[in-house]
């Protein structure tokens, strides 16, 4: 909004450029819905690194996770196992852009967005080592705008803003996510696993319902992500428990409206932990620990820190 | 990252997600070639090398579901559990186990159990004695497969019921393989929450 409501002159925003900004919007809510709501995506503190027109910071927090359930199981008579597998996670996204430019000078938007998903599928081990998990989720996503005006021309606009639904406003979407994931893991030096993993997802989100006629969200996203996993025992116990280590690199290929919604085409994550394994000692739990992930874009960077906490079923 | 970003151009968009099938597709085959096909683990199959003791009393925690308490003597503070996968054992309360005076005779309960496992890799059921004569060994369970990575032993009993257990840092899992036989002695009642009188 803040590079196009500049060329909108001095005086008021015209259709065509309210219909402009709102295409910016409708993209920024299927992205910032699917970057709290989406499991695979990290959550944690990300900053623009100075290519956007004000400072923007951008607050992921999220809770869930995926696995197998159930014992393996042969498909019939082919020498192929698979296990059921269930997949949810609920998490909100604080977006909040401070504008540096001279038109919306100490004008703020804050869009906060909350999204939960759930869904499932199966994995199908081909062989020991190699796997495949088709999934599909549904996702349900709320997002909400509050604009503070205190640069002239958006004082003065505020209302006309708000009539057709650029500011101050909030929808509820539906997303259906369908996914392939693709798993390699193998030992090495005895008891240490690798893991290559790569995810295909497409997400198809569509408004359940708008304060504004205006808002409406309808678009499609890809992602593709690429990750390399390290699970390291350390030989040592605490507590009755061994200490693990490891962490894993991931790119994460963003197409469609999260790419535009979000400006940017790739999200890499760099990942360490250090933590206890509880696997096959406490109910549903593989390690507990700490973790801390580095994030970085074409134009942002981010971070988190915090419990590292690996589910099983 | 506020900057409405470039939009792709569809050609191009189409371009780049055949590029990510091809590159799925190839992982895929890859994948297959090098590491052959799934096969169901199978504890029924004779391991490999002379009949010999692989390792003596690996402790292990075991909780077992649906024991049922086949006598209880208060006074000697001794509990006979059968449990689901076949095994009896007779053991003492540990120091934890403060309901043992209200167990019956009958109680249906989840016992958890401090267990040592002997691997042995027998031929026709016997492993060199002290002295070099073959001697019988009765066993409970065979190993199913090895977990070395999180130290996981999976044992597949008699009746097919199968139980994974997590071993200590000084199992000699690297020495052990499918089809190896445990015996497994019970040596003390860790906690036993009663489920059914």
């Amino acid at each position: 909004m803040a590079v196009l409501l500049p060329v909108a002159g001095r005086c008021q925003i015209s259709p065509g450029q309210a219909n402009q900004i709102r295409e910016g919007i409708n993209d920024r809510i299927e992205a910032l819905t699917v970057l709290g709501g989406d499991y695979v995506l990290g959550g944690g503190s990300f900053r623009s690194t100075g290519n956007g027109p004000g400072d923007l910071t951008v607050d992921v927090s999220k809770f869930g996770g995926a696995g197998e359930f159930s014992d393996t199981r042969q498909l019939g008579d082919l020498n192929i196992a698979w296990r059921p597998r269930l997949q949810g996670n609920m998490g909100t996204v604080d977006w909040k852009n401070e504008f540096k430019v001279p038109l919306l000078e100490g004008d703020v938007s804050h869009t906060k967005a909350f999204g939960i998903q759930f869904g499932g599928g199966a994995r199908f081990w081909f062989t020991h080592e190699f796997s495949v998990a088709p999934t599909i989720m549904g996702m349900y996503g709320h997002t909400t705008n509050e604009y503070t005006a205190n640069g002239v021309f958006m004082v003065a606009n505020l209302a006309k803003a708000r009539q057709v639904g650029l500011v101050d406003w909030s929808t509820d979407t539906w997303t259906v996510r369908p996914s392939m994931n693709f798993q390699y893991e193998y030992t090495v030096w005895g008891r240490t696993i690798i893991t290559l993993s790569s995810d295909a997802t497409y997400y198809h989100t569509g408004s359940l319902k708008s304060s504004n006629a205006g808002i409406n969200v309808g678009g499609d996203s890809e992602v593709w992500s690429n990750k390399f996993d390290i699970d390291i025992p350390l030989g040592r116990m605490l507590f009755g428990h061994e200490l693990r280590t490891g962490g894993y690199l991931e790119r994460t290929g963003l197409y469609g409206n999260i790419r535009s919604g979000l400006n940017t085409d790739y999200m890499n994550e760099v990942h360490g932990r250090l933590v206890l394994d509880y696997l096959n000692q406490l109910w549903l739990t593989q390690w507990i620990g700490l973790g801390g992930s580095y994030y970085w874009g074409s134009n942002f960077t981010g971070y988190s820190f915090g419990i590292d906490f690996y589910l099983v079923f | 990252m506020d900057v409405p970003g470039e939009s792709l151009a569809s050609g191009g968009k189409a371009l780049k997600l055949q590029q990510n099938s091809t590159r799925a597709g190839l992982m895929v085959g890859v994948a297959v070639a090098l590491g052959g096909c799934w096969t169901a683990p199978v504890a029924d199959v004779q391991p490999k090398g002379e009949a010999r003791l692989i390792q003596h009393a690996i402790p292990v925690v075991a909780v077992k579901h649906d024991a049922t308490v086949q006598s209880i003597d208060v006074d000697q503070g001794v509990i006979v559990l059968n449990f689901t996968d076949g095994v009896t054992a007779t053991v003492k309360p540990g120091p934890r186990v403060k309901n043992f005076s209200t167990i019956r005779a009958g109680d249906k309960a989840k016992a958890t159990v401090a267990q040592e496992l002997s691997v042995y890799v027998l031929i026709d059921g016997q492993v060199p004695g002290v002295d070099g004569r073959p001697e019988p060994i009765r066993t409970d369970a065979k190993v199913l497969e090895i977990e070395p990575a999180y130290r996981l032993l999976t044992l597949q009993y008699p009746n097919r019921e199968v139980e994974v257990l997590k071993v200590g840092l000084d199992a000699k899992l690297s020495e052990m393989e499918a089809g190896d036989s445990v015996v497994i002695k019970t040596t003390e009642l860790l906690a036993l929450r009663v489920k059914k009188h």
